[in-house]
């Protein structure tokens, strides 16, 4: 079934692209690239590792494992409106209510077997103790091994060494499974491929910080979490130099993201997954762009080549989930001067303890620097209990208010 | 320099090194989550976060804490821990905090990584406290700890053969003091106590039950279980017996290496686990009480705990195919949220005569 719908999804964009070749969009490619590794996942031909958010994907890559975070298929089980199903199941099996309904999602498509027998897992302690858990459960699952990649919270000589030495360490657990040595070629390519494609995405980040941004709510919408399953192969470069494209034609038309740009917003965390109106009413009502997201920005240097394990340990320690609450503010501050931001919105997403938790220091935060937030009480996964109309009224009351203030960054 | 003003370091984790804090001349204080404060934490944090944390919150925001509380050492332990650490450094910004990172397994790099975490921990207390934290000073910590540590689980072993007067509630309340009082006056009060347990008999009233989970301060807990029939036969919380295990360690290796390995190797409390074991708390839970000769497991945890909550549903799995029932409760910290399941003890215990 899931093969059969990544297939179509393949098939569909293409045959697209195929008919008018000027509908080749950067989202589409985006898509396409998507699609592609879903097929390949569910296709029952390759060696699959379950991942953890902070994996590193180019690695694996370079050693033919086709590797994916679990997170990423609670993602698209909510997005297809397939969700419930599997929550309802992972509930029925104990899985309490109150945990996050990607990993809930997960498990209960696992208990299904709508999730493919990976070969190995890999596990990060990083972003949350709850991703963790999942990948122990899906390993006694699927009576298959796991890695765990414990990522250190800051950045520090010994840190980075901790967790150079457990990628290092990684790298014979996978050849002991797949028999397969790690090339040196092939990681160098690799890493080439993850170097071209953030250097591309450096310049997209700063392309969509123009006032008006060519980004939108749904352009970048989930990409700066995703691109990272495609660094370290061509399609992470495509996809990249798509976007690239897509918004220099779109800087030089002087055109923007939304026909009148009014509010600049930046999202907190993750999107809500599953169909809902939220995008629409900012952008048609409001002249609202969500011009960011936080995980739209790259906080990792270029890798060393030569020295290819400290950079990716560099890396995974660098996301801002990791660490200290006040240096994820500092980042989001950082991101709201850079994008000229009126306002921020915080999904607060129901069961995710790393995120909600820091939801009182980040109004505070962002507010220091005159950027209010707007705190949601969502499931990003989870449909069912939708209150659609109380979300509109929330949204409302913020848009108004930041109609009627100064912009921050006015003068 | 220990100071009478200045000389507790509040922790809130059964992993904390308190001999680590006792050498660096401050008093070890385990800031439990029982208060009357009301609740506010979930302002500054979000109610959908563990109690535990956030009725810890509640007593900071309060100021519900000792006077001579200087500071705080957190341990990496989960999320929500985590951001304890972050909200407690806005509601108490004057208080010395630090934050150690614990891997959440015990492969040889995690223990040299922690190793150099309990380091920067002593440097860390030598700057707050003024003199220096020498390896021979922790090592004369570790030698006390190590030997409360014994009693303090031969005194859980009477409590569970029914020689320990007062017994579940009575434990607690020791183990509270344990950790709240200098060690010397613990080790003195302990050994009163197992003078008195040692020429006491027996008393079992009760079907024979092993009781886990994480935070479970309230002795009146345990009086409520007993009430329902239950004889503690076996134990295992995070602010039980877990925070005593014995720390055994050579002269001649570095101290901190040895107490890493120590600690990571302690038996696990949900948060760490062996990768090579997925599902191993579902083993350990069975292997305890079997060997204490339980006739059901209660797990008491507490409500938005990740740790415990995406691990149950194996403890679940496993136990059913065993011939010991599980009955699981969820609780909130306080005595009421227990009370309210009394009548589900009181089933589960009629099942097991
Ligand atoms: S939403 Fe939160 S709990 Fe869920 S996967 Fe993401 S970081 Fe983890
Ligand atoms: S009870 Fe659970 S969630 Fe709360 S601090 Fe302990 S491990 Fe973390």
């Amino acid at each position: 079934m899931m093969k059969q719908y990544f297939d179509d999804l393949v098939n569909g964009i293409e045959a697209k692209i195929e008919a008018d070749p000027n509908s080749r969009s950067p989202r589409k490619v985006y898509a396409l690239e998507v699609a592609k590794l879903g097929s390949r996942l569910y296709s029952g031909e390759e060696e699959i590792a379950w991942c953890g958010v902070t994996a590193p994907f180019d690695l694996l890559s370079a050693m033919g494992v086709t590797s994916c975070f679990v997170e990423f298929v609670g993602a698209m089980l909510a997005s297809t409106g397939m969700a419930s199903n599997f929550l309802d199941e992972a509930e029925q099996a104990g899985f309490a209510g109150d945990t996050c309904a990607y990993h809930k999602s997960v498990i209960g498509a696992a208990r299904k077997d709508m999730m493919p027998v990976p070969n190995f897992l890999i596990a990060t302690s990083c972003p949350c103790t709850g991703g963790l858990a999942v990948m122990e459960n899906l390993a006694h699952h699927f009576k298959k091994d796991l890695f765990v990649l414990n990522i250190p919270q800051e950045e520090t000589k010994q840190s980075v060494q901790y967790l150079a030495d457990q990628i290092k360490e990684m790298v014979e657990f996978v050849t002991a499974h797949t028999g397969e040595k790690l090339s040196d070629d092939r990681l160098r390519s690799a890493i080439e491929n993850t170097n071209r494609t953030r250097k591309i995405m450096v310049d997209v980040f700063k392309m969509a910080m123009n006032v008006p941004s060519p980004a939108n709510g749904r352009l970048l919408s989930n990409f700066g979490i995703v691109i990272a399953l495609l660094l370290g192969t061509e399609a992470g470069v495509e996809v990249a130099e798509a976007y690239r494209k897509g918004f220099g034609e779109t800087l030089e038309k002087g055109i923007a993201g939304i026909p009148d740009e009014k509010i600049r917003l930046l999202w907190i965390q993750n999107r809500i997954q599953f169909k809902n109106p939220m995008v629409e009413i900012l952008e048609k009502e409001y002249g609202a762009s969500i011009v960011s997201d936080e995980l739209n920005d790259i906080t990792w240097d270029p890798i060393d080549p030569e020295d290819p394990y400290t950079g990716m340990a560099k890396r995974a320690i660098s996301i801002p989930f990791n660490g200290k609450g006040k240096r994820r503010i500092k980042h989001l501050q950082e991101m709201a001067k850079a994008y000229r931001i009126d306002g921020a919105i915080n999904p607060c997403h129901w069961g995710c303890r790393q995120g909600t938790g820091a939801r009182g220091l980040i109004s505070k935060g962002l507010g220091d620097i005159d950027v209010p937030v707007l705190n949601l009480e969502v499931d990003c996964v989870d449909s069912r209990n939708f209150a659609e109309g109380q979300l509109r009224t929330r949204l409302e009351a913020f848009m108004e208010m930041l109609e009627s203030r100064p912009s921050p960054w006015a003068a | 320099m220990k100071t009478e003003k200045n000389h507790k370091l509040g922790f809130t984790c059964a992993y904390t090194p308190m001999a680590i804090l006792d050498a660096a001349g401050f008093l070890p204080f385990r800031v439990l989550p029982v208060s009357n404060s009301p609740d506010q934490a979930g302002h500054l944090l979000h109610d959908n976060l563990c109690p535990h944390v956030k009725r810890v919150l509640d007593r900071a925001i309060e100021k519900d804490l000792p006077e001579d509380l200087a500071g705080m050492v957190f341990m990496n332990s989960c999320d929500a821990m985590r951001r304890l650490a972050d909200a407690w450094m806005e509601v108490r910004p004057d208080d010395k905090v630090i934050l150690l990172d614990l891997p959440a397994t015990n492969e040889r790099t995690a223990i040299d990584f922690f190793s150099g975490e309990l380091s920067r921990l002593a440097e860390t207390l030598a700057k707050w406290s003024g003199s220096p934290v020498t390896e021979e000073k922790i090592a004369l910590s570790v030698d006390k700890y190590n030997e409360l540590s014994d009693l303090a689980n031969r005194l859980n072993g009477f409590m569970n053969e029914g020689k320990l007067e007062g017994s579940g509630s009575r434990m607690q309340e020791l183990i509270n003091l344990a950790t709240s009082l200098p060690v010397e006056e613990a080790l003195d009060l302990f050994k009163t106590e197992i003078v008195k347990a040692e020429s006491s008999s027996p008393i079992k009233n009760g079907i024979p039950v092993f009781i886990f989970g994480n935070v479970m301060p309230d002795p009146e807990f345990f009086s409520l279980f007993e009430s329902c029939g239950v004889h503690i036969a076996g134990n295992d919380f995070c602010t039980g017996t877990r925070m005593f295990s014995s720390m055994p360690y050579t002269k001649n290796r570095s101290i901190f290496i040895q107490l890493s390995k120590n600690i990571l190797e302690k038996p696990p409390c949900a948060r760490s686990f062996d990768p090579l074991k997925p599902g191993g708390l579902a083993e350990n839970v069975y292997e305890k009480a079997k060997a204490c000769g339980a006739r059901g497991i209660i797990g008491h945890t507490l409500k938005f705990c990740d740790p415990y909550l995406a691990r149950l549903p194996m403890v679940r799995d496993k136990l059913q195919d065993t011939d010991i029932p599980l009955l699981l409760l969820e609780g909130d910290c306080t005595l009421r949220s227990i009370g309210q399941q009394r009548t589900r003890i009181e089933a589960f215990v009629e099942m097991l005569r």
